[in-house]
């Protein structure tokens, strides 16, 4: 047992040392916290209505179960401390022995289910707004098909498939049709709102708004096998006019490269079988297992978001795909492990020539 | 006890002792030996199994801990090139596996078979060989679930070990998309189900039928009670993953397509099937643990259960409510609006008999006389751990939210808090209070408070970071992250935080063997104790109870102790003449060894591999022949039985016969 005045001590600086710390951080203006906000996949930053009511709502279970858990806590910690056993106790008679209390019990059940109701109704609300189609006919439509570790988009309307990087315009509600043929995938942009996932033979959807422009980082959620963790993309919120444009580009067919290493990339594409597994529009290649390539130079990212889309990046790339991103089915390809030094800068240089 | 003429069995079983075996027709004439390496394999008694269970279960806990070590030293910081991918995903996949399956649950079963009797003032289990079998199963599962990691070191075999996640989600796991590790795993889950709903059903009828005269049902300690509830949780919630698996083997043996989306199969099916089993089977792992710590909190408070009658049917509507929240681990995949409404209402219910659990834990240690022993305190730490992941669990039940934190290291915290500061901290307390009653050895409560504090901030240091991790946007199950996720720090932390809390367990380990080995003699009731269990000697006789006790209330030993009439009791049973004891049997372990070999020819059916005659039926015959032949042993050799004399041995300690099996622990 420890003296009283020790045991004092104890409980001040358990107490008075997260208070300071709490009080010299808010006076510095230092926000410990801060990285959290500022994360690119973050879900403290909504960028859209449906992450906005989605943290609202953790906020709200947040507030109640840290109520719960200090009240709780307390009392707790209150009779651990109180009742401890005092020197000369244990020949004393034992406590009472009481085996309860029935009003006590009762009206502690009674509150905990009145608690709970306050998170029940923010969470069916949440429910039925979120996960209910909204009746709006400005609404865009983009199919998403998850495969084997990268993403197909495709707006139906506009005509315009691209991969692994779509543009939206900020203010409209976007609906993703999201559809799988291999395994299940999940389809998750933090920012703008919680996952739904993707499953084969299932007709799943989500809709989702960006409030303000910017890039927002998505990643695959669902376990999808061996490079599960290098399934990415990313969503630029555009302004109106912005993403019209975006959406003419896209439209287009391939620009012709016009460097003379890029004209030579262009053949050997063709000639190492490229494009039976890619597709650039307008330079024929219609290969569907892979993603689309035609407006590939204009992307920032590479391999499904995995690095930034430099040269150095794409040669990393076609030299050992496996090794870049384990698993993937470039990596099995005879001809892309026969590429030679040549092959790779002819086709990097044709690649980033696809603005 | 079985019921027969007691009598004529014991003859037989003399005349069988004097009997030596002669060649292999009688290799397997029915074992007498209680010691030695005989005398573990073919035991029937209770508190061997349970100690067995305990020591698998501990090597099983270092084996998931080493592979939790790992995953932990590859996200310790970002674009790691340590483990490869294909690897990480084997270890999160047997991580998940060995802790839930080998480690966590065996670990309630040591407790269940060591325990349950010496509380219900029974002398065994209701079907002792049937006991054995689950022990012997349950390894058989173990080592073959284990199997790929030997297998992968071979040059002929690649991917044997399963690398689909513990959910095993379809249609990862079909043929096209996974090796011969997804069928080690297919198959090493059903023999562990095999062994968990056997165990159960000898479970509920030992608590049902083998009572001690007097001992009612709202008379029975809480661990016993809440291991009852979970019985039942297993023989209801086992048979959906069995057929679950059922089909998956279907799928990938005969080209059935139960979820194959080709032939119009529906990879969601094994969700609903997997969930209805896996919601329980969280509840599976914490209900023994609530038990436990209900246990050591009135003993170290010195007061009764407070409102033991509605800490039982919480218990019960935990039970029940747990098969009504499956699709909570579901709010992603697109469930209807009603659905998602229904199963949120319904998980936010589930929390209601769970915090009442807590507020009258509370109401056990208000107004008692706290002694702060290590169960004392890794009971409490269970508290303020487990308060912490209910919290989280009530945040996931609201389905929106959920959407942000599924699949996140949110999640990951979350049921690390329930498991760890859950589960794991509470069979730390059971370990603590309970071992000095089955080694008969104390342990220094120094060190004890060693373990706690070192696991504790170890603990808290690993999981509790993760849940910013988590909502920072960190996915699960993911080999690497980017330097520019802005995830960095906090990565390094819990990986920090992991190895503290290893080194926890370990001077945990250290603490196990320095009180086997130099620990003082524990005493009857080290505890002052309020059950059965403290009763008799520890290590308690073999046949437990020389006199079985005639119960008259709840805290039946303790009333003994504090109440004068009923002390009188005490005086009033006398030791019986002779005890009949159920003989050991060779054929439990013959049936588990049957179904391993089988489970091996069925792995290796369609693997393409045909050496030793492996990839044809040849195999899963054999060790089906071996069951029905094991079986049939087991059934002639009926029960059998001999007899022990408690008076005789009083001269040499008390009713304790000595046991000269206390060498080999």
């Amino acid at each position: 047992m420890f003296s009283s005045s020790s045991t004092t001590r104890k409980i001040a600086w358990l107490t008075g040392l997260p208070l300071l710390l709490l009080l010299l951080s808010g006076c510095s203006g230092y926000d410990p916290m801060a990285w959290l906000r500022d994360a690119p996949q973050s879900t403290f930053d909504a960028k859209g209505p449906v992450a906005e009511q989605q943290l609202q709502l953790f906020y709200v279970t947040l507030w109640v179960t840290a109520f719960i858990f200090v009240t709780v806590g307390s009392v707790l910690a209150y009779a651990t401390f109180r009742f401890r056993q005092r020197p000369g106790d244990a020949d004393k008679p034992p406590p009472a022995q009481t085996h309860g209390h029935p009003i006590v019990e009762i009206s502690l059940i009674a509150a905990a289910v009145l608690l709970l109701v306050i998170i029940a109704v923010p969470t069916v609300r949440a429910i039925y707004d979120i996960y209910e189609l909204p009746d709006d006919e400005d609404m865009l439509v983009i199919d998403v098909t998850a495969y084997q570790w990268w993403w197909a988009f495709e707006y139906p309307e506009e005509g315009v498939t691209t991969a692994n990087e779509i543009a939206i315009p900020v203010g409209r509600k976007v609906k993703f049709n999201l559809r799988t043929f291999d395994v299940i995938h999940s389809f998750w942009v933090p920012k703008l709102g919680g996952k739904i996932d993707m499953i084969p033979n299932r007709d799943n959807w989500l809709w989702l708004q960006a409030d303000e422009p910017g890039q927002f980082w998505g990643q695959c959620a669902e376990f999808c096998g061996e490079s599960h963790a290098n399934m990415k993309f990313r969503v630029f919120a555009y302004e109106e006019d912005q993403f019209q444009e975006w959406l003419e580009h896209q439209r287009s067919d391939a620009v012709d490269p016009e460097e003379e290493l890029a004209v030579e990339g262009k053949e050997r594409f063709q000639g190492r079988g490229c494009l039976a597994c890619h597709t650039i529009q307008g330079h024929d290649a219609m290969g569907l297992a892979g993603p689309d390539l035609t407006h590939f130079g204009s992307r920032v990212t590479l391999g499904a978001g995995m690095v930034e889309n430099t040269e150095e990046n794409l040669v990393r790339w076609l030299r050992d795909p496996d090794g870049f991103k384990p698993g993937n089915l470039m990596a099995l390809d005879q001809n892309v492990q026969n590429l030679t030094d040549e092959d790779i800068a002819a086709l990097t240089a044709y690649l980033k020539s696809l603005q | 006890m079985p019921m027969q003429n007691e009598g004529s069995s014991a003859k037989v079983i003399t005349e069988e002792r004097e009997s030596k075996p002669v060649g292999l027709a009688r290799a397997f004439k029915r074992p007498t030996a209680t010691t030695g390496l005989v005398g573990w394999l073919t035991t029937v008694d209770h508190k061997k199994i349970g100690i067995m269970y305990g020591v698998a279960a501990l090597f099983f806990l270092i084996v998931g801990g080493i592979e939790a070590l790992l995953i932990r030293m590859q996200l310790a910081v970002p674009n790691s090139e340590l483990i490869s991918a294909q690897l990480y995903n084997e270890l999160f996949t047997m991580h998940g596996t060995t802790m839930i399956f080998l480690a966590v649950m065996p670990l309630g079963a040591a407790f269940f078979n060591y325990i349950i009797p010496l509380q219900i003032g029974a002398r065994d289990v209701a079907f002792p060989r049937l006991n054995a079998f689950s022990l012997w199963t349950f390894l058989a599962g173990g080592i073959f679930i284990n199997t790929g990691w030997i297998l992968n070191m071979l040059p002929a075999i690649d991917k044997a070990v399963p690398k689909i996640g513990w959910f095993g989600y379809a249609n990862l796991t079909s043929a096209e998309f996974s090796g011969i590790g997804t069928d080690f795993w297919v198959f090493g889950l059903q023999i562990l189900g095999i062994a968990s709903i056997v165990a159960a059903l000898n479970f509920i009828v030992t608590i049902i039928n083998m009572r001690a005269p007097g001992m009612t049902m709202m008379r029975v300690p809480l661990f016993s009670w809440m291991v009852l509830v979970t019985s039942f949780l297993i023989i209801l919630a086992f048979p959906a993953i069995t057929i679950a698996l059922a089909c998956l083997m279907m799928d990938r043996l005969f080209g059935t397509g139960f979820y194959e989306p080709v032939f119009g199969g529906q990879p969601i099916l094994w969700q609903h099937l997997f969930w209805i089993f896996g919601h329980p089977e969280v509840y599976i792992l914490i209900l023994p643990a609530m038990g436990i710590v209900s246990e050591a909190l009135p003993t170290f408070s010195r007061k009764p259960l407070f409102g033991y009658a509605i800490i039982v049917f919480s218990g019960v509507i935990i039970g029940v409510l747990g098969f009504a929240v499956w699709a909570h681990h579901m709010f992603t995949t697109g469930l209807s609006t009603i659905a998602k409404t229904a199963f949120a209402l319904a998980t936010m219910a589930i929390a209601v008999p769970t915090g009442v659990k807590i507020f009258n834990w509370i109401g056990t240690i208000w107004g008692g006389q706290i002694r702060f022993t290590t169960p004392m305190i890794f009971a409490l730490g269970f508290i303020w751990m487990f308060m912490i992941g209910g919290f989280s669990g009530i945040m996931h039940a609201a389905a929106p939210a959920d959407g942000q934190q599924h699949d996140t290291y949110f999640v990951v915290a979350h049921f690390h808090y329930v498991l760890i500061g859950g589960s794991l901290f509470a069979l730390f307390t059971g370990m603590y209070y309970w071992i000095p009653k089955v080694s008969g050895k104390m342990f220094s409560e120094k060190l004890g408070k060693w373990v706690f504090w070192t696991m504790f901030a170890g603990f808290n240091i690993t999981f509790f970071p993760q849940h910013f991790l988590g909502l920072g946007g960190m996915p699960r199950r993911t080999y690497q992250y980017d330097a520019d996720m802005g995830l960095n720090t906090w990565n390094m932390v819990s990986t920090i935080g992991a190895f503290i809390l290893g080194i926890g367990i370990l001077l945990f380990f250290y603490h196990l063997v320095m009180m086997l080995r130099k620990g003082a003699p524990s005493g009857n009731d080290p505890w002052d104790g309020r059950t059965l269990e403290w009763s008799i000697s520890s290590p308690p006789p073999e046949y437990n109870f020389a006199a079985v006790p005639m119960v008259t209330s709840r805290d039946e030993y303790w009333a003994r102790k504090m109440i004068p009439e009923k002390k009188k009791l005490i005086e009033n049973e006398k030791p019986e003449k002779s005890i009949h004891m159920p003989s050991p049997s060779w054929f439990p372990m013959i049936v588990s060894i049957g179904i391993l070999i089988g489970a091996y020819g069925m792995a290796f059916l369609k693997s393409g591999y045909s050496f030793v005659g492996l990839g044809t039926l040849f195999w899963p015959i054999v060790g089906l022949l071996i069951i029905t032949a094991g079986i049939y042993g087991w059934a002639f050799e009926g029960p059998g039985g001999y007899h022990l004399h408690p008076e005789e041995e009083e001269g040499s300690g008390g009713y304790r016969k000595k046991e000269p099996s206390d060498k080999s622990k």
